[in-house]
């Protein structure tokens, strides 16, 4: 029954979307919509088909994921280690949670001018954005989660007779796992943006650069196609995260 | 088995209870009761060493180790199927991996919940999580069992079926219960001695009550124990003065 709700709402959000793109096809056939701003689905498509066919389109794909990646990972291992020390010891705490308020506060990607100043127009300065980007989202997700481990849990563990690390290995490494994954979601996203923008602010590759080349010579199929093709990638991790948060969160999902 | 003297617990600067004094005989199982606010978790607490006491003292005949503690709540680890949870405090204990596993699973079956040991807490309901608890603490084969009313989330039938088996289990192993409740029928029906607290703030010993019923015992049974109704009317008696004169004196 559920499975069969779920497949009715797909095929009404599929339908839906079809139509959309008949009628934007149609409006701009019709000259409604001007192809300069708003080319047709179709165009874009045979852009997007090209950007592959031609093989053009690999180089910046790895320098985008490579980039994404890289800050991801580095940014999930730097937030974690700084999200423990800020919860286990106080003086860390006390330095390090203005700078990761004001981080947090500030819209990051105005860092990349700077990174790229510091670190070229390399893969550096994209990888240290996503980083900054990710990081700061997995601190607060840490140093939050042990501060909000469940009290309850600490003190049934203490009274078995677990002292700090049995404590560390069952409570709260499993609690704050929890606030990681699903945590994860997000930082994808966040991976993206720190890659993309920071090739769009200076960089020879990537699909940022590609974004900036189309928008340069006001190539909207080529804009658009790009889109679709990050909200694709971005989209099928997403996927990926989710599948791995299931995975590793069983006790909650089965 | 415990005995308590002088008992003083704060948190800040008023204390919750002061000059408290009881005796937990070995192998008898004696309940507190009191008003709420009264303190009487801390007492529990304080025996198990997770609030330390402002003054007097608390001696245990039996190593710390020998103390099991149930909680009110499950506080079961989410994250670990039920066998793992039984098998935490084994492995706390230095018992190797597969033995404590071993271990566990017959507990389990023990207490009735044989086939249900790869379910995660969630996917237990919450008499078989209860159940869970009191294997995770009967495991480590405790002496003295503190529990702090373990079964009030439980309804009518599966808290009595559950406090039954719990009650044969402390009769064949002769082991030592202090009880936290706020049932006072649940409280005459199980203990050999009642002590009633006064309300809180600075909470003390009103009154203590021995139970005149023959072990073993059907806690259902118990209830229809011609001592029973005269000494559950006593209780309830001073139960009721203890806290209209809290309310009089709050009042003024």
């Amino acid at each position: 029954m559920t499975l069969l709700r779920l497949d009715r709402r797909w095929l009404r959000r599929s339908v839906a979307l079809v139509i959309a793109i008949g009628v934007w096809e149609g409006l701009s056939r019709a000259g409604v919509l001007d192809p300069f701003y708003m080319p047709p689905p179709s165009d874009v498509a045979r852009v997007f088909v090209s950007l592959f066919a031609e093989g053009a389109i690999w180089r910046h794909l790895e320098a985008t994921f490579a980039a994404a990646l890289a800050g991801l990972l580095l940014g999930l291992v730097a937030g974690v280690i700084l999200g423990f020390a800020a919860a286990l010891l106080p003086v860390v705490a006390e330095l390090l949670e203005p700078v990761m308020m004001l981080l947090n506060a500030v819209p990051r990607v105005i860092l990349a001018p700077l990174f790229v100043i510091w670190l070229g127009i390399d893969l550096g300065s994209k990888v240290a954005l996503a980083l900054v980007l990710v990081a700061v989202l997995f601190f607060f997700a840490v140093y939050g989660g042990i501060r909000e481990v469940d009290q309850r849990l600490v003190e049934r563990v203490r009274t078995l007779g677990g002292g700090r690390w049995v404590l560390l290995r069952e409570v709260y490494v499993p609690s704050v796992t929890a606030w990681v994954m699903g945590s994860l979601k997000v930082a994808v996203g966040f991976a993206f943006t720190g890659a993309v923008v920071g090739e769009f602010v200076a960089s020879t590759r990537g699909l940022g650069y590609l974004l900036q080349f189309a928008q340069s010579t006001y190539n909207a199929a080529l804009t658009l196609a790009l889109i679709l093709l990050v909200m694709g990638f971005v989209l099928a991790l997403f996927s990926l995260s989710e599948r791995l948060e299931r995975r590793l969160l069983r006790w909650r999902y089965r | 088995m415990l005995s308590v003297s002088g008992l003083t617990l704060a948190y800040g600067a008023e204390p919750v209870l002061e000059g408290v004094d009881l005796a937990v005989p070995a192998a008898r199982i004696v309940s507190l009761i009191g008003p709420s606010g009264s303190g009487k978790t801390s007492i529990l607490r304080a025996v198990t060493g997770l609030h330390r006491p402002a003054a007097g003292r608390i001696s245990l005949a039996i190593p710390p180790a020998e103390v099991g503690f149930l909680f009110q709540d499950d506080a079961l680890l989410p994250w670990r199927t039920a066998r793992q949870n039984v098998a935490l405090g084994l492995r706390i204990r230095g018992v190797a991996k597969a033995e404590a596993l071993a271990e566990a699973a017959l507990w389990l079956s023990r207490l009735g919940l044989a086939g249900l040991d790869e379910r995660f807490p969630r996917e237990l309901s919450g008499g078989q999580r209860k159940r869970v608890s009191i294997a995770q603490v009967l495991a480590l084969k405790p002496r003295l069992l503190l529990m702090d009313e373990p079964f009030a989330s439980l309804d009518a039938i599966v808290r009595a079926r559950i406090t039954q088996d719990l009650l044969d289990w402390v009769e064949k192993e002769h082991l030592t219960v202090l009880l936290v409740t706020h049932d006072l029928e649940e409280a005459l029906s199980i203990s050999d001695h009642v002590y009633l607290l006064s309300g809180g703030p600075r909470a003390r010993i009103r009154e203590s009550y021995p139970v005149p019923i023959p072990r073993p015992r059907d806690v259902v049974a118990a209830r229809t124990h011609p001592a029973f109704a005269p000494l559950l009317g006593r209780v309830w008696r001073d139960l009721s003065a203890e806290v209209s004169l809290r309310r009089l004196e709050a009042a003024e």
